[in-house]
């Protein structure tokens, strides 16, 4: 089975000071983000699975597959728990 | 009465704005599944996938229906909701323009306005005890240009984030008009305050402000203090005083773009307001120095 997230249709999010601020518009909340975990969310315009979007984080910092991969699911699980992503199960 | 209270306003959208005005009792609404944000006397309802915004007002009877993408709203009023014009204008009218206005790319923010002697912008955000009406109109007594002191347009001109002022009396309850000490001003009663023009108070009013501060004010009961705010704590704050940028995907997120750029744009400081500033106003200038 693959597992791929995809982003909230209502979130919408933007750079400041090296950080990443999005908006939820159907919780009405405010979340800030790493810069690393704004470029996965800029990566999920389309849905994406855990391997897709590690090398996000590996092209921009110096970190082993394994930090990064553990990084990008860290951040993938809280934002599923805030309602930011879903899960989809496919196959 | 109408006319009279959109050319007080002096605003200038870079394209017209429709509003169509009925005379009738309104229908009632059921079953409307869009999500509901409320705030005082109105009730907004938008719908997430980019629909029009329905508004009701709450004193009297009356509603509007915003187009979805055009600056084009019908608006219905009761007799008894016409027979309450200033009143609506203030609460319910107000809030149509605002959604109005966000179709011509001017995004509301609840903040005052101001011009310093140095030309510099400011830009003043809080709630309704955050003292932004008194310090607007002590800043008119020093002979600053005031555009507002409530209700604000942002908008990128020239690359550069401008406030766009909507222009009505400075209006200031009883604590506020014994500190200032200044006699005159007209009563407006419904709001238990009195209001100034900036020309009243020996300013002039400042259309059009690109800020180049920002404070986030509240008022407290010791001296007048500043402290610095970086830009993403700014961003939080504007997001918080320009709260429509929750509302509308489509639009949400050109107007949250336009808050980080404003955050970028300008110096930011969270201020408590002191009683000392009305014996010293330059206080407020020396602190951000």
């Amino acid at each position: 089975m693959t597992v791929r997230y995809l982003r909230h249709p209502e979130l919408r999010f933007t750079a400041v000071e090296g950080e990443g601020v999005v908006l939820h518009l159907r919780t009405r909340r405010y979340f800030t983000v790493s810069e690393s975990g704004l470029a996965v969310l800029e990566a999920l315009a389309a849905p994406r699975t855990l391997e897709e979007l590690v090398p996000v984080v590996l092209d921009r910092y110096e970190v082993t597959p394994e930090r990064a991969e553990q990084s990008v699911r860290d951040f993938l699980e809280r934002c599923v728990t805030a309602d930011l992503l879903a899960v989809e199960r496919v196959g | 009465m109408l006319r009279a209270w959109i050319d007080r306003a002096r605003l200038d959208p870079p394209i017209p704005v429709w509003i169509e005005v009925r005379l009738e009792e309104p229908p009632t609404l059921t079953d409307d599944p869009r999500p509901v944000f409320r705030q005082p006397g109105v009730v907004v309802r938008a719908d997430p996938s980019g629909g029009g915004v329905h508004l009701t007002w709450e004193t009297a009877p009356a509603v509007a229906e915003v187009h979805a993408t055009q600056p084009k709203a019908c608006v219905t009023l009761s007799p008894s909701a016409a027979g309450r014009l200033d009143e609506c204008t203030d609460t319910f009218l107000v809030t149509v323009l605002i959604f109005l206005l966000r179709r011509t790319g001017w995004h509301h923010i609840h903040a005052a306005t101001a011009v310093d002697p140095a030309g510099r912008g400011w830009l003043l955000a809080g709630d309704g005890q955050a003292g932004k009406s008194t310090t607007a109109a002590l800043l008119a007594t020093q002979g600053w240009r005031v555009g507002t002191d409530d209700t604000a347009f942002l908008t990128s001109l020239n690359e550069r984030i401008t406030a766009v002022a909507y222009r009505a009396p400075i209006a200031l309850r009883p604590p506020g008009y014994r500190l200032l000490g200044r006699l005159g001003g007209t009563l407006l009663p419904r709001r238990r305050k009195l209001g100034y023009w900036p020309e009243e108070l020996g300013g002039r009013f400042a259309a059009r402000v690109v800020p180049d501060v920002i404070l986030f004010t509240s008022v407290g009961i010791g001296p007048t203090t500043a402290t610095p705010l970086g830009a993403r704590e700014s961003l939080a704050q504007l997001v918080r005083w320009s709260a429509w940028v929750m509302l509308e995907p489509d639009l949400a997120q050109q107007h949250l773009e336009l808050l980080a750029a404003l955050a970028h744009q300008a110096k930011s400081y969270r201020v408590t307001l002191g009683r000392d500033l009305f014996a010293r106003p330059a206080r407020l200038t020396e602190l951000i120095a």
